[in-house]
């Protein structure tokens, strides 16, 4: 079978997906958190399908996308590199051809993307803030001792939600606890908390945006029934969640890789699945050659300098400089 | 025509006081509420400041309504303010919403433009006529300051503030509905008459200067009835702006001699802050340097988050401190402000001054803390 | 010979050209400020408010790295550099907020810049300030009147280079003879962006993330505002309902409606920075307007202290991205 990989590395999870030609989900896909360790979660899940991948299957083309995708770029030889927005955008396309919006909320960030007939017209990503973002559920729900699934059931409980206010997360907790020692049930605090992250992010990400239906949801965050019916509440829409709500990253950098491949006839530049056994040491060191003192990405593989980048310069090429003469090293690895 | 306006405070008694008597039918908006809030951020851009927000929610619940004409005021800058009505326009008109907006604009542009604006609003009313209803409304003006100062003088002092704020509630109304000037005095007299005679307590009580922009400073919604907690912590306010001096200083161009007026505030900014920049920002200097004078034992700054005037005073204000030795506090507000955080930074603040007189205002504490 | 400083920062973008002649005229040394860097940003935000937008705390910045070295600091108190037209209430109060946050500072030359209501000639505000610094630094009155004229003939060469369609970097190196060389567009960028933005934000390069810079390497032509004159920014602007009563609001706002107009152009980005005031309101008016047009595409960049180079380069290549994809449909 031949078979794109799309690869989406964020900073709270490490997705992969593969497709076959036809941008199909072949396999189920792979949801591993990141834990601050891209190259050790990108590795762990190519060890996973060299696993379960049959020996006729092969790999003709990989995609990556999220905040560390020139990375795992770097490290799996991918044919396309590309951002979240349009990767995003591509898979939500092929799960509803009509889609209008979507709402995409991950780990740290969140995005909303209009498209109008299937190109996107208009974007915005959240500016200076993680309150309209996952890990707002997930600190308030371990506050409240809650899972996320439970947090996302509790919700649809309420009868009337108590209105939180905060901008941003620590203030939001502080007035969270208040409305607590007021005696508020906990459903209706717990709806009152997807209110305000649904009304943070459409004040924030949203602010502006032609929300029109059909609107397709997805990001991890999706997973929160709370948090969809607040949406739902708000925007008086519909709100559709793909199956695949929490992959869609990595869904889309496969079949852009796909579209690469097949419109090329190009030969995929895949470094096979030997990389796992290569040793990849990332580390950042600060730059002193100016006061700008550019924090400096560095990836190694077997000692040899794979690719830095991080520089506004542009002097930290792959050529053999040696850090150790112009800059301090930093003692701890990458996060 | 169903003319509405946004509120401040009590500002919707002068106008209605002056619009009424010139024969207009008016469409209040409900007091400001959450709902207001939540209405006007939903449409405002992220960083327009809180009072741009409100008054676009104060017209969008005037609308549901019925009214379909926005009297508003305009200015020339710097602050935002003179721009908010030209926004909010283009805002309602993106929703769909049909409403006429009359922005009277400061002389400045052009004396023609305003009683053009005037005469379309009043129609033929006499000239007679509109100079009397001005005065009227400028009589309720000060009758409401009257009353105000003496509810910020007594909250610490009685007993039980709440049926203070009841009588005062009471008196506001009264001034609302009074028909003439008799009324209007009497509405006032009687409230001090009734006020004076409630059980207090004795002593001395902190006195905090409150300074800062205009809105939030006579909006309690904006400034989550910033006086009122206060009052209920044993503090009297002073506060540094009234209605009156505003109406004077922008609906008359500081023609008349009020109490309170920025001319003099002006001048005791000038070592710290040596220009105008636009809304409040050297009344607030020159505020927090009159509140050192007259032996205050804090000064309160409010202001909207963003706001920028208020921002460069709060820049120059850690000098005014040092040299006066008086504590500040800053608090930007919006709708994303905790109640529960206000009440404990001016809890904290209050038991700072308190500490700070015990001391005889000996050791200089670290004089400015903000918090939003 | 004594020596001045000048911050490179906020309105040293318009301006430089008038103010190093003005000084050189008078025999003082000029010292600029090096191009920001992270140094220079973190002893701004250092001592500055955190509600304070990040181009003022940066020019705290510029001043603490000049401040030890120079006997004069020029930081004019502009009020109005036009009629009746403000820039910010920032840059009114800034002497005040300088001696307020930073001790031990030289002598500031802090003279107001205002212009009044019925003046015609764009440079009088200019020559009222520079009699009076004058004033400060020589007693020879001839030497500042031959000063002046010198720097007038500076500041007009300089927006004659710009509207000849130079890039304003460039324009403001020294011995810039006038030469313009308008770099050939390649078959490749066929792309144009309008760019809007404030000067201090759009051209240093630190608070920019090198916008320009990534956006060339991503194979676009940037279109400035600066590479249009004041009688086509007037000329848009005079069509409003409300005069705009702030200088750069006014550069916006005419900027963009040029844009609007201009069918060569495939998409805006608008570069404000998080907590301006006045950009708060004309954004969004631009924003509004845009969509009311239905045509070009318009991204807004807001940066901070704390905006990541990451988000940064996601935005811009989705932004070029997503034109691409429109115009194959």
């Amino acid at each position: 079978m031949d078979l794109f990989l799309g690869i989406d590395v964020g900073s709270v999870s490490t997705n992969l997906v593969l497709i076959d030609d036809r941008g199909d989900l072949y396999l189920n896909p792979l949801y591993l958190r990141t834990q601050g360790q891209p190259v050790a979660a990108i590795k762990k899940g190519l060890r996973m399908l060299q696993e379960i991948l049959a020996p006729q299957d092969r790999i003709c083309g990989v995609g990556t996308t999220g905040s560390a995708r020139s990375l795992a770029g770097v490290l799996v030889g991918a044919d396309i590199v590309k951002n979240e927005i349009t990767a995003h955008a591509v898979s939500a396309l092929r799960e509803v051809p009509d889609v209008r919006t979507i709402l995409e909320i991950g780990g740290q960030d969140s995005k909303i993307i209009i498209l109008r007939d299937g190109v996107v017209v208009d974007f915005a990503m959240n500016t200076v803030c993680a309150a309209g973002t996952g890990s707002f559920l997930d600190q308030q729900a371990f506050r409240l001792n809650l899972s996320i699934e439970e947090f996302g059931r509790i919700a649809l409980e309420a009868d009337n939600p108590v209105r939180i206010a905060g901008r941003c997360t620590v203030f939001a907790e502080s007035d969270m606890i208040h409305k607590q020692q007021m005696g508020h049930s906990l459903p209706n605090i717990v709806a009152g908390l997807c209110e305000a992250l649904v009304r943070n992010y459409l004040n924030n990400v949203g602010k502006g945006k032609e929300i029109h239906s059909p609107v397709v949801f997805q990001g991890g965050v999706a997973a929160s029934a709370g948090i969809r019916v607040a949406f739902q509440k708000a925007l008086n829409m519909d709100i559709l969640v793909p199956k695949h709500f929490n992959v869609m990253g990595a869904y889309g950098a496969a079949l852009l890789s796909r579209d690469w491949i097949t419109e090329r006839g190009a030969e995929t530049r895949f470094r096979g699945f030997e990389v796992v056994s290569c040793d990849f040491r990332p580390r950042s060191f600060i730059c002193k050659g100016c006061p700008n003192a550019c924090e400096v990405v560095e990836i190694r593989q077997d000692g040899a300098v794979l690719a830095r980048w991080g520089d506004r310069c542009g002097r930290w090429g792959v050529a053999d400089e040696k850090v150790e003469d112009a800059a301090l090293s930093c003692s701890h690895p990458l996060r | 025509m169903k003319l509405t306006y946004p509120h401040m405070g009590n500002l919707y008694i002068v106008v209605r006081a002056l619009l009424t008597s010139l024969g207009l039918d008016l469409v209040l908006p409900p007091p400001t509420s959450r709902r207001t809030a939540e209405l006007g951020v939903r449409y405002s851009p992220e960083f327009a400041c809180f009072p741009f927000k409100l008054n676009l929610g104060n017209y969008l619940e005037a609308e549901e309504l019925g009214a379909d004409t926005i009297l508003m005021a305009g200015g020339v800058g710097p602050c935002r303010f003179g721009y908010y009505a030209q926004v909010q326009r283009e805002i309602l008109r993106d929703l769909g919403v049909d409403m006429e907006m009359v922005v009277l604009e400061p002389p400045d542009v052009g004396y023609r433009e305003l009683t053009d604006k005037v005469r379309y609003l009043v129609g033929d009313c006499s000239w007679w006529r509109v100079v009397k209803s001005i005065r009227f409304a400028w009589q309720k003006a000060l009758a409401l300051d009257n009353v105000e100062r003496e509810l910020l003088y007594l909250r610490p002092r009685v007993l039980e503030p709440n049926s203070l704020e009841k009588r005062y509630r009471t008196a506001v109304e009264e001034i609302d509905a009074a028909p003439d000037s008799r009324a209007i005095s009497r509405a006032v007299q009687e409230f001090f008459k009734t006020s004076r005679r409630m059980p207090q307590r004795q002593g001395r009580f902190l006195r905090v200067g409150l300074v800062g922009e205009i809105f939030t400073v006579l909006e309690p919604f904006a400034n989550y009835d910033l006086e009122r907690r206060l009052g209920r912590l044993g503090v009297q306010v002073e506060r540094s702006i009234w209605l009156s001096a505003w109406i004077n200083d922008h609906l008359f161009g500081g023609l008349l001699r009020v109490k309170g007026g920025l001319k003099h505030a002006d001048r005791l900014a000038s070592p710290y802050l040596n220009s105008f920049v636009g809304g409040h920002g050297r009344e607030t200097v020159g505020g927090a340097v009159a509140c050192a004078l007259q032996d205050c034992d804090g000064v309160i700054q409010v202001a909207p988050l963003t706001c920028m005037p208020e921002i460069v005073a709060h820049s120059v204000l850690p000098s005014v401190s040092r040299d006066y030795g008086i504590p500040t506090l800053t608090l930007y507000l919006d709708e994303q402000s905790g109640e529960a955080g206000i009440q404990t930074r001016l809890e904290a603040f209050v038991d700072l001054m308190a500490a700070r007189r015990r001391k005889g205002k000996g050791g200089m504490l670290d004089g400015s803390f903000s918090g939003y | 010979m004594k020596k001045v400083g000048i911050p490179r920062a906020l309105l040293y973008y318009y301006f430089y050209p008038l103010w190093r002649e003005f000084f050189t005229g008078l025999g003082v040394q000029v010292v600029v400020s090096p191009e920001t860097n992270k140094r220079i940003m973190d002893a701004g935000v250092k001592v500055t408010l955190s509600e304070v937008c990040l181009p003022v705390k940066i020019f705290f910045g510029h001043v603490i790295a000049l401040a030890d070295d120079v006997d004069y600091l020029f930081v004019p108190r502009i009020i109005k550099v036009e009629p009746r037209a403000y820039i910010c209430p920032k840059f009114m109060g800034l002497p005040d907020m300088l001696r307020a946050r930073i001790p031990d500072l030289p002598h500031l030359l802090e003279t107001a810049v205002d212009m009044r209501k019925e003046e015609t000639d764009p440079f009088r505000c200019w020559e009222n300030c520079f009699q009076e610094v004058g004033r400060l630094i020589t007693r020879d009155k001839r030497l500042v009147e031959e000063a002046t004229r010198r720097a007038f003939r500076a500041q007009q060469n300089f927006q004659r280079q710009l509207a000849a369609g130079l890039l304003l970097p460039q324009a403001l190196e020294e011995g810039n003879t006038g030469e313009v060389e308008v770099a050939v567009v390649s078959e490749q960028s066929a792309l144009r962006i309008g760019l809007l933005g404030h000067p201090y934000n759009l051209y240093d390069r630190y608070i920019s993330m090198n916008l320009i810079g990534k956006l060339q390497d991503l194979g676009v032509s940037p279109v400035t505002p600066e590479s249009l004159s004041v009688q086509d920014i007037e000329n848009k602007v005079g069509s409003l309902p409300k005069r705009l009563f702030w200088t750069l609001g006014k550069r916006m706002v005419g900027a963009a409606l040029n844009f609007f107009a201009d069918t060569r152009l495939d998409g805006l980005i608008y570069l404000s920075s998080f907590g301006c005031g006045p950009e708060s309101l004309v954004e969004e008016l631009v924003a509004r307007w845009a969509k009311q047009q239905g045509g070009l595409p318009l991204m807004l960049l807001t940066i901070d202290e704390h905006t990541g180079e990451a988000g940064m380069n996601t935005r811009l290549e989705a932004f070029t991205e997503m034109i691409k994809r429109r115009r194959i449909k």
